[in-house]
């Protein structure tokens, strides 16, 4: 688990409430309001996107909004920066390929 | 002092070099190689490569690459920083939609 | 069209403190910023600042970033999150974007503090996940309480690279190594050695030149360079990582100024393309002002001041102040600020190599080419009369502006003086009653108490520690040296934790008395199969 409980200075992390959304079709976990690139990586998502031209995988890189590799389909809608976009209870976030979803075989 | 503008000057001929493939532009994925091989093709200002590869024109608008370019033109053409404007920063400087773009708030805040 | 006084761009903290000064003269203050938080990286910031007591000295960042927002909403600033200012006009004018709508704003005079961007360096596989900016490293752990990696290696060794370092090992990641193509550590030595005794090595002279992994970060491969930083074939190490962390400077982000038509200039030792400013921060457009990093990287307390500077200017440009009280005031900031831009990392030294300090002492070659001062070098820095009994140790030995430890001692044990980058000198005629305020108000955690007498053949040493889990009294570990190198068994003879310590423990360990002058951490015995 890569999450930070206890911390020595910021104390005890507070929460926002545990919801559900679906990464590439498959149920995952994060807090509500929290980045979804935060969410993703608690479980372990490393991979945000592939690019158009090389189709390399591209991932967090400055999560602040600004280097815009993180972006992804998030409800339908591309480049979505998924750093500084909050988690909403029930998101369908999918892995952006070039500038249209990846195609995921279940 | 060298000056960018003199089209005139021989900068050599383009050798590769073994970093030649490594990304500089990361949303346009433009490598050192294209915007050195640009430069000799003539390019010698930012916003000539810009226009000419794209590079920094992406999502994050040259966030990024924006002074990795000028630091390979610098060193490609052998000037001092100094003498190298960046690219030009015009409005939008942050990438929005065309609809947004369009959609003028009148109302007061 | 909406109509301001001033527009502030950023919500940073030269922003924010532009915006309070320029609200108490009676201004009505917008200020806009792009992020869905204020404070700039204020918040990211949780060691204690530099400075003197005028900078907040001692006071952690995110606490500083608390005070400010609470101070601006008590004058009546207005600040709009997610508000992105996408342009600015020559006539004072910006376009913001806020949800999915543009809109035009007009004050009468403009304080633009937008802060600045990171800079990154290319190698082959840079672009994997996995590798991520400092920035990115703090907003991760700090903001939203996630690790940013297990095994972390990061490139670069100003004070942000430290700095994030050591908050990596507070959030529980392990440092791997800490990598720099200069041949000498660029941060604070203080920041060096917290990492250094924890047992982070350093490869100074080393490059990245290579990221790997199949689709992420896996490992990484380092090499040495020569004078010219080309890596040198045949010096290559590998180690085992998950994240590749990279903090190599800093750019202003100063494009909205250059597209307002203010002039520029190309400034390396503020960071690159600046504008022109006076030394209120108002650039060749008159009622436009530029304060913080935008204006020139530094840090977050110079920052604060420049912000203050600038607000006061727009507001005696506006008639809000008189001349008479601006240049009061003004005079004021400008020695608070003055007295951050002396020492051996002011902006105007920057790049230069001292081999000694103000006070005439060769300074430790150890510190910049290693982390951590070589028992030799101790010596230099702490000559005075032993006595017998507890006593504080610094280990400060750079001219840094800071001076928290000689208002810290009751007792009046410690002597700075004046002038902030003085080098501590302890009083030998004050007597140290072991109270440890210095040791926890030291932001450098460089301040020790040893005593050499605590039991016969033992000595105590009172350290500080900021990481989880707290050792325990009676708790059995391992004695660290400033390299961190294991020396033997140490005993845990105290803890302590108050609220002036301020999230600092102060921990103290039994050592043989051999190792009184060289025992500077301690790690629980649980990892002693590690080391």
């Amino acid at each position: 688990m890569n999450r930070i409980s206890e911390h020595p200075i910021l104390g005890n992390t507070e929460m926002g409430r545990k919801v559900a959304f679906f990464m590439d079709g498959k149920q995952m976990e994060g807090y509500e309001g929290e980045p979804i690139a935060v969410a993703l990586k608690a479980g372990g998502v490393m991979i945000h996107r592939y690019t158009q031209k090389n189709h390399e995988p591209r991932g967090i890189f400055c999560a602040i909004g600004r280097c815009t590799d993180c972006v992804m389909i998030v409800d339908g809608v591309p480049n979505i920066r998924t750093c500084i976009t909050p988690l909403v209870s029930g998101m369908r976030i999918q892995t952006q390929d070039g500038v249209t979803a990846l195609e995921v075989t279940e | 002092m060298k000056s960018i503008n003199d089209r005139s000057q021989d900068i050599g001929p383009f050798v590769s070099q073994t970093d030649d493939g490594v990304i500089i532009c990361r949303c346009e994925e433009i490598t050192k190689g294209e915007i050195r091989q640009a430069i000799h093709d003539g390019m010698f200002t930012v916003n000539e490569i810009r226009r000419y590869l794209r590079s920094g024109m992406g999502l994050c608008q040259g966030q990024t690459c924006g002074r990795l370019v000028k630091n390979i033109v610098v060193q490609e053409l052998d000037v001092i920083p100094a003498q190298l404007d960046p690219a030009t920063s015009r409005s939008p400087m942050r990438p929005v939609e065309m609809k947004v773009l369009g959609n003028e708030e009148v109302t007061h805040v | 069209m909406k109509r301001y006084d001033l527009i502030v761009v950023g919500a940073g903290p030269s922003g924010l403190s532009a915006a309070i000064e320029a609200a108490r003269c009676g201004l009505t203050v917008a200020v806009f910023d792009e992020n869905a938080k204020p404070g700039g990286q204020l918040f990211k910031q949780i060691h204690k600042f530099f400075g003197s007591k005028e900078h907040q000295a001692k006071i952690r960042g995110y606490k500083i970033g608390e005070t400010l927002l609470s101070e601006a909403d008590a004058v009546g600033v207005k600040v709009f999150l997610n508000a992105t200012v996408s342009g600015m006009y020559m006539d004072k004018e910006i376009l913001v974007r806020r949800g999915d709508a543009m809109e035009h704003c007009k004050a009468d005079a403009i304080i633009i503090a937008t802060g600045a961007s990171e800079n990154m360096v290319t190698f082959d596989g840079w672009t994997l996940p996995g590798v991520i900016g400092a920035g990115a490293a703090q907003t991760m752990m700090n903001l939203y309480s996630i690790q940013p990696g297990q095994r972390v290696l990061m490139l670069g060794s100003g004070n942000v690279g430290l700095v994030v370092s050591f908050q990596l090992m507070q959030a529980g990641c392990e440092v791997i190594a800490l990598v720099d193509a200069s041949p000498r550590i660029g941060g604070y030595g203080v920041h060096a050695s917290k990492i250094a005794r924890c047992g982070v090595p350093f490869y100074l002279s080393h490059t990245i030149t290579k990221a790997e992994g199949p689709d992420c970060i896996t490992g990484v491969e380092i090499s040495q360079v020569d004078d010219h930083f080309t890596p040198i074939p045949g010096t290559q190490k590998h180690f085992d990582v998950d994240t590749i962390c990279m903090a190599v400077g800093l750019s202003p982000m100063s494009q909205l100024l250059k597209m307002a038509g203010c002039s520029m200039i190309d400034d390396p030792r503020r960071g690159g393309q600046v504008p022109l400013v006076d030394e209120n921060g108002e650039t060749s457009i008159p009622g436009i002002f530029a304060a913080g990093d935008v204006s020139g990287i530094e840090e977050a307390s110079s920052a604060m001041i420049e912000g203050r500077m600038s607000g006061l200017s727009a507001a005696a440009y506006l008639g809000f102040l008189s001349e008479k009280d601006k240049d009061s005031s003004l005079n004021e900031l400008e020695v608070a600020l003055n007295s951050l831009h002396q020492g051996m990392f002011a902006p105007g030294s920057k790049g230069k190599a001292f081999t000694k300090t103000d006070e005439g002492i060769a300074v430790s070659q150890s510190l910049l080419k290693k982390g951590y001062l070589d028992e030799a070098d101790i010596a230099r820095f702490n000559h005075f009369d032993k006595k017998s009994g507890v006593h504080p140790v610094i280990e400060c030995t750079q001219n840094i502006p800071c001076n928290p430890c000689q208002d810290a001692c009751p007792k009046d044990c410690i002597k700075i003086g004046k002038t902030i980058t003085a080098l501590p000198r302890i009083d030998a005629d004050s007597t140290c009653t072991g109270c440890g305020m210095c040791v926890a108000s030291c932001s450098g955690q460089a301040i020790f108490l040893v005593d050499e007498d605590y039991e016969p053949g033992y000595a105590s040493i009172t350290l500080p520690y900021e990481f989880l889990p707290r050792p325990q009294k009676g708790d059995l570990g391992t004695a660290l040296s400033r390299s961190g190198q294991p020396l033997g068994v140490a005993e845990i003879i105290d803890v302590r934790s108050a609220k002036a310590f301020d999230h600092t423990t102060l921990v103290t360990m039994k050592v043989p008395v051999a190792q009184a002058m060289t025992a500077r951490f301690y790690k629980r015995e649980a990892q002693r199969a590690e080391l």
